[in-house]
């Protein structure tokens, strides 16, 4: 019995979808990989087209799935409703499960792990994924590519430093903060901010012993593994949640994964944490501009003279909240928006950094890169760190999170 | 968050209407299951083609089409928003993929197959493949697109007495099917398009116009299209296919350009589960990851496309209802009535179900009376029409759009400017 | 005018006859096949394609249980290409008396098929889909297949073995010479032209059509009841294994899975004749709510298609007027005009299904041979079928795992059902066929959910661009494709297909106008037009 299907309402849905597809090519005009590269045919094709012949046990008979990003394009501009991205990236997982998980794949597949690995030991762990012999290497080895943009450990933890930090007592409510792999071990001064900027606002906030979400093993194809994390990371939040406590998360792709996917795709519908964590996790900038809206926000923003491109990267398109990050920026005086009209900048996750991957990865990011290039920003700002580190990588501008934005511009 | 419109569907009447009203100053949200049907239609604004007889002029046959028809939905608009509404579509087009034509007489285009198309506006880049017009024709098309079939095209219009051949180029891509928006993608670039006139150029005869796929450029279809007629030093013309449609992914472009422009905004994957009018507005719960987001606005505009769309839905027990609001239908067979007859090319008992509205585009009940005031309804969604055989569907879109953008903001000027001010 | 000689003349390119053109060209015999239509147009080509484990016998009929008992384990292993091995259940609903069950097992144990009752967990596990209120669950070895893989396989067999498949070809006169047939007359549907064909013996194998044939060569009483059953093809496999209700057979009582959808059927209604099978929307409904039965929201799934199928039964003046046809024999029936009724060189067969056609061609073919006083014995029970060597059953994935080798070499035409451009040009070729109908059939082009709304237009081109059609014939190709989807749609129209229909409305109508093609009422207004403007 293949460990991908688990017996769940939620999923027969899911898979059932397949039937409101007219065909009508909407998912395939906008899916950002299938237009760059030949080698992956399409939403269309590979979602609900091919789950046509797929049984319920045989294994996925087409290898050519695996190149499917799981961006969730497809999903958002499918007029008739087909979960597209979700029967793919099921469908990557039982390719996954018959043809096994490359070491590259699992290793990836734990950026926990990784951080925990690599935090100690931090100068050395940098110099080596700088080191170019080391990275063409590893590129033989793992498959990793040598020029992939990978983050610098930054030798500490966020949760360090939140276990350090006493909320100012004045704080009159109370907000939870999932930080993510990426904010923990690689950017933990993201976190300092964001824990700052809701201080700002009168907000205790509470950093709960939390994990990993999971999303890159199930983007790997390791469902297993994925629904530990899944439910580990669950587990932990699910008490605040069930105190009414909001969770905000800085990494849009992390909040995704805890809002829908864990859910729709791994088939964690129907546990009671995983559920009540979900409907109480909100974007960072989603929670703010609700704030705004409800007139709690403090704009006490002095001017921040740069002119900021904005891509929302393609995981934060999957929330459907629309771009609150711009409704954010336009408070603040003297910063210029532009904003970016691209799907996806093609990291994919961890997509990009294998190396079959990389040149799909700046293809499908070239429009991107270009549209920087003309508006020529002092800064470009994306939800998600996996984007900020590619995109910095080929454009050579500074990438932050509109978090750090709002952060200068109060002043902190 | 608070609104002054939001529009349900980011089809071509969902975005008519959105942007004419952020363009008068309201804030416009665009909410949408996902993307509108622009993205699978020509785009060529057919108003009237056939009634059934094929129209010659639609200015002229509208007055006695309508009086057999009272209950379509330029009935309800009444004839003059037709004019204005392609007026006003026609000036926020101008600028980067200008349109050609007026109600006075249908421009006739060939199909994809042969066809003769009447439509009254058509994008300039489509008009001269005017089928009055007697210069021959050569049609070229692709090995690798196979959407477009360029001999059977060239003999269908031969038959029926304009003289065309056919010509299939062969460009080396990066795969062997590639799709008209593919092929149109590689041609918005400068060296593909060298490549292209290079290889056509030795092929034509003097005398000749050009006809294409509609897949000359995405985002610089003007430029390509006059670039092409400049090196071949022939009129060229293009010739939509089947979906997707490069022609109508450039309109979904411009207007959604323009709606940003003028502050408003669209949020795709963002299906309307629920929504609750009252007499100041309307309260709408939109689909979202893991719970529905509320909105709040003055006005709701409906203009969520139908059958096709999935809007309006048959179910297993023969019952039409509209999803959103479960507004009162209108043309639906009598219960025990046929749904449909066994001959494909009647007009089926089912094709002009749709959602019954007033003259101000409000949903009404069976008495005539108003269900909603603050509720329009835009498109394909409006009962009494059967559009693909009129040949009037981008005109009802367009029409009814503008028309509904009208209601909300009557002293909205028909014509486009400037960018609003945040 | 061309006459033809030929030793065995086969009328009827069904299962049966198919079948019977494989076995006698094994056995050394110079046939011809004819059919007035395309092969398995028939009864054959509108069933549900299930291959009969003999579960739905063993209680009524424990004599054609034992049949399917060993007639299935024979098809499997000749024709396994045609077959996948879907496996079937006998599922207890709750509307059903627990206690048949036992009834069927007993019935298993008597026809020597082999059953298993499992856990009702287990069937739940097998199939989600499935009723997860049934009671009793029992296995058996139901398999699906592919009807036009089947009969093309017999026929193309039977042709690498000199015989000559003629499929258009309609028998309009029987030749008596005395006491003996001894030929036929044909009309060539496609070209007009008038066949003569000159046979040493006819096989009348044209099953629900069998007493016409039979009238044609002067014998009466050859009495075929039709019995139309519907049919409906759900867009997807809902189920992965047969699945039947465990019950007295009734009206929509099994959903089989085959490629890429479900079918449910069927129902059994007498019909005056074997061409007049109109689909009732009563019928339809109904049917839809038997599917609840076994898959609750049955009713709420993509319905594809619908169509009617007629089953020949043999009819020993028992049955009554009008009414359900199920009590009428199922067996099949050989007759021997010879003794029957002093015709030589002629014996009809038919009644029977298709998973006994094998051994109605061998019952056939060993009259003949008998009549003939040969002595040549069949070979078709343990002859493997072209294709099917390696004893490979088909399945599902095939194409799709296929066609990703060939992503960058080969255009996908039928999206749906993963046809590529070369399989559809040299199926055109092979075929030499104008009528898309026939490339439909026999690859399954336009069968899948769209319904041809984008591969039809592409095969249409194409079909064009290999000189096969005028574009006069191209274009009333693609109005006659879309009249006939539609008969097999219109009825199951509602919800998801609805959608669908209304796209592909957009474009058949709106975006390419089929309607106004030249050809049709609009040509002369356009030459008038054309005309004026010169």
């Amino acid at each position: 019995m293949s460990a991908v299907h688990e017996d769940d309402v939620l999923l027969g849905l899911i898979r059932g979808s397949l039937d409101h597809c007219v065909k009508c090519t909407i998912c395939e005009t906008h899916c950002p990989y299938s237009n760059a590269t030949s080698l992956f045919p399409g939403p269309k094709y590979v979602g609900p087209q091919a789950e046509r012949f797929r049984t319920g046990e045989e294994v996925t008979p087409d290898a050519s799935v695996d190149y499917c990003s799981s961006c969730g394009i497809c999903t958002k501009v499918c007029p008739q409703g087909v979960h597209i991205a979700e029967i793919n990236t099921r469908a990557k997982a039982k390719l996954a499960e018959a043809e096994g998980v490359p070491l590259r794949n699992q290793l990836l597949g734990r950026p926990d792990k990784l951080g925990a690995l690599g935090t100690p030991v931090a100068p050395l762990a940098n110099w080596t994924l700088a080191n170019r012999p080391l990275r063409a290497l590893a590129q033989k080895i793992l498959g990793i590519h040598r020029d992939a943009a990978l983050p610098t450990f930054a030798g500490t933890t966020f949760q360090r430093w939140a276990k350090r930090h006493t909320a100012p007592p004045e704080a009159t409510k109370e907000v939870v903060f999932f930080h993510g792999c990426g904010t923990n071990y690689y950017e933990p001064d993201l976190g300092e901010k964001t824990v700052a900027i809701l201080e700002h606002n009168g907000f205790k906030v509470t950093v709960p012993k939390q994990g990993c979400c999971g999303l890159p093993l199930q983007s790997n194809g390791i469902f297993p593994a994925g629904r530990a994390y899944s439910k580990r990371l669950a587990k932990h939040l699910a008490p605040h949640a069930r105190e009414g406590k909001a969770i905000v998360g800085v990494a849009t792709s992390c909040t995704l994964m805890v809002k829908r996917e864990a859910r729709e795709i791994l088939g964690l519908d129907e546990d009671p944490d995983v559920r009540v964590v979900s409907e109480h996790t909100f974007d960072i900038c989603e929670f703010l501009l609700d704030l705004h809206d409800r007139g709690e926000l403090r704009t006490d923003f002095q001017p921040v003279e740069e002119v900021v491109a904005y891509h929302a990267p393609c995981q934060q398109q999957g929330h459907n909240i629309g771009k609150p990050a711009l409704d954010l920026f336009a408070l603040v005086p003297g910063l210029e928006t532009v904003e970016m009209h691209s799907h996806c900048c093609g990291i994919g996750g961890t997509y990009g950094l294998k190396e079959e991957k990389r040149q799909i990865s700046l293809d499908v990011g070239a429009d991107l890169f270009a549209q920087v290039r003309e508006a020529d920003p002092t800064i470009v700002a994306c939800d998600s760190e996996t984007c900020r580190w590619h995109i910095e990588k080929e454009t050579g501008v500074t990438n932050l999170h509109p978090v750090e934005i709002l952060h200068r511009a109060y002043g902190l | 968050m608070k609104w002054d419109v939001i529009v349900a569907g980011a089809g071509t009447a969902g975005l008519t209407a959105a942007v004419r009203a952020a363009q008068s100053g309201k804030k416009v949200l665009v909410l949408a299951k996902g993307a509108g049907a622009t993205h699978l239609a020509p785009l060529t604004i057919d108003v009237l083609g056939y009634a059934p007889e094929r129209v010659e002029s639609p200015l002229a046959s509208l007055g006695g089409f309508l009086a057999d028809n009272p209950d379509h939905p330029y009935a309800r608009t009444g004839e003059a928003a037709i004019g204005e509404a392609l007026a006003w579509f026609s000036d926020v087009m101008a600028e980067t993929y200008p349109y050609t034509g007026g109600l006075e007489r249908n421009i006739l285009l060939p199909s994809a197959i042969g066809a003769w198309r009447p439509s009254a506006l058509v994008p300039v880049t489509m008009a001269e493949g005017d089928l009055r017009r007697d210069e021959p024709m050569v049609i070229v098309g692709l090995r690798q697109l196979k959407d477009f079939h360029p001999a059977l095209l060239a003999d269908n219009l031969q038959r029926a007495g304009v003289p065309a051949r056919a010509v299939e180029l062969d460009i080396e891509f990066d795969r062997v099917d590639v799709s008209t928006v593919g092929l149109a993608r590689a041609l918005d670039r400068p060296e593909v398009r060298s490549l292209l006139a290079a290889q056509l150029a030795v092929r034509l005869r003097s005398g000749e116009r050009v006809g294409f796929p509609a897949a000359l450029g995405l985002r610089h279809a003007h430029t390509v299209w006059s670039e092409l007629q400049d090196r071949l030093g022939r009129p060229v013309f293009e010739i939509p296919t089947v979906p997707p449609s490069v022609p109508g992914l450039r309109v979904d472009r411009i207007l959604t350009d323009a709606l940003r422009a003028a502050g408003g905004r669209v949020i795709l994957g963002s299906e309307i589960v629920g929504a609750q009018p009252d007499a100041g507005g309307v309260t709408v719960r939109a689909k979202a990851a893991a719970r529905d987001i509320e909105h709040r606005a003055d006005w709701l505009v409906l203009a969520t496309g139908g059958f096709a769309e999935g809007s309006i839905m048959l179910d297993a027990d023969w019952r039409a209802r509209e999803t959103v609001l479960d507004l009162p239908l209108a043309h639906v067979p009598a219960a025990g009535e046929a749904r449909f007859v066994p001959d494909y090319f009647d007009v089926q008992p089912m094709a002009r179900v749709g959602v019954a509205v007033d003259a101000g585009l409000r949903p009404v009940g069976p008495d005539g009376s108003r269900v909603h005031e603050r509720v329009l309804v835009a498109g394909a969604s409006i009962g009494g029409a059967v559009p693909w055989k009129e040949h009037s569907g981008e005109g009802i879109s367009v029409t009814t759009g503008y028309h509904a953008a009208g209601q909300i903001a009557p002293k909205a000027s028909p014509s486009v400017g400037t960018r609003a001010a945040a | 005018m061309t006459t033809l000689q030929t030793e065995v003349l086969v009328v009827g390119g069904g299962g049966t006859g198919a079948g019977i053109a494989w076995d006698a060209a094994l056995r050394g015999y110079d046939v011809i096949l004819v059919d007035r239509a395309d092969l398995a147009e028939g009864t054959s080509g509108r069933f549900h394609g299930l291959l009969h484990s003999g579960g739905r016998y063993v209680v009524k009929d424990p004599i054609a249980a034992r049949e399917c008992v060993e007639e299935n384990a024979i098809v499997r292993s000749i024709a396994s290409a045609a077959i996948e091995d879907t496996g079937g259940l006998f599922v207890t609903t709750p509307d059903d008396d627990p206690a048949y069950g036992d009834q069927f097992l007993a019935g298993c144990a008597e026809a020597g098929l082999p059953t298993e009752e499992i856990d009702v967990a287990q069937a739940l596990r097998r199939e989600p889909r499935l009723n997860p209120g049934i009671t009793r669950a029992f296995t058996v070895a139901d398999a699906s297949v592919d009807v036009w893989q089947l009969v093309w396989a017999l026929a193309n067999g039977a042709a690498t073995r000199g015989a000559r498949i003629l499929p258009y070809h309609r028998c309009v006169e029987l030749h008596r010479e005395g006491d003996a047939v001894t030929g036929a007359r044909l009309h060539d549907e496609r070209t007009g032209e008038t066949v003569e064909v000159q046979a040493a013996f006819t096989i009348n194998a044209g099953g629900a059509w069998a007493h016409e044939i039979a009238e044609m060569a002067g014998i009466e009483g050859v009495s075929v009841v039709p019995g139309k059953g519907i049919m409906i093809a759900m867009n997807h496999r809902l189920v992965n294994t047969v699945v039947n209700r465990c019950t007295i057979p009734a009206d929509g009582d099994i959903i089989v899975p085959i490629r890429t959808v479900s079918v449910i059927g069927t129902t059994d209604i007498r019909s005056e004749h074997p061409d007049d099978l109109p689909v009732t929307q009563e019928e339809v409904d109904a049917m839809l709510a038997d599917g609840e039965r076994l898959v609750p929201g049955f009713r709420n799934q993509r319905a594809m298609r619908v169509w009617a199928g007629v089953r020949p039964l043999f009819d020993d003046k028992k049955a009554g007027a009008g009414g359900s046809t199920r009590d009428v024999s199922r067996g099949t029936a050989l007759l021997d005009h010879g003794e029957r009724d002093g015709v030589g060189g002629f014996i009809t067969i038919t009644g029977g299904k298709l998973t006994t056609y094998r051994l109605m061609a061998e019952e056939a073919v060993d009259a003949m041979v008998e009549q003939l006083g040969h002595d040549r014995p069949c070979t078709t029970k343990t002859t493997a079928l072209p294709g099917s060597e390696d004893g490979a059953y088909m399945s599902p994935g095939t194409r799709l795992r296929a066609r990703d080798r060939h992503l960058k070499t080969e255009q996908l035409i039928c999206e749906c059902e993963l046809i590529e451009r070369s399989t559809l040009e040299a199926g055109m070729r092979a075929r030499g066929s104008q009528n898309l109908d026939d490339i439909r059939r026999s690859l399954r082009l336009g069968m899948g959910p769209c319904q041809g709304g984008f591969c039809i237009p592409r095969a249409t081109g194409i079909l064009h661009s290999l000189d096969r059609l005028t574009a006069a014939e191209a274009n009333t190709s693609m109005r006659s494709f879309l009249e006939e989807r539609w008969k097999g749609v219109y009825p199951i129209l509602y919800g998801d297909q609805l959608r669908q229909a209304r796209l592909d409305d957009w474009i058949f109508q709106g975006v390419l106008d089929v309607e106004h093609l030249p050809g049709g009422p609009d040509r002369d207004v356009a030459a008038t037009t054309a005309r004026e403007a010169s």
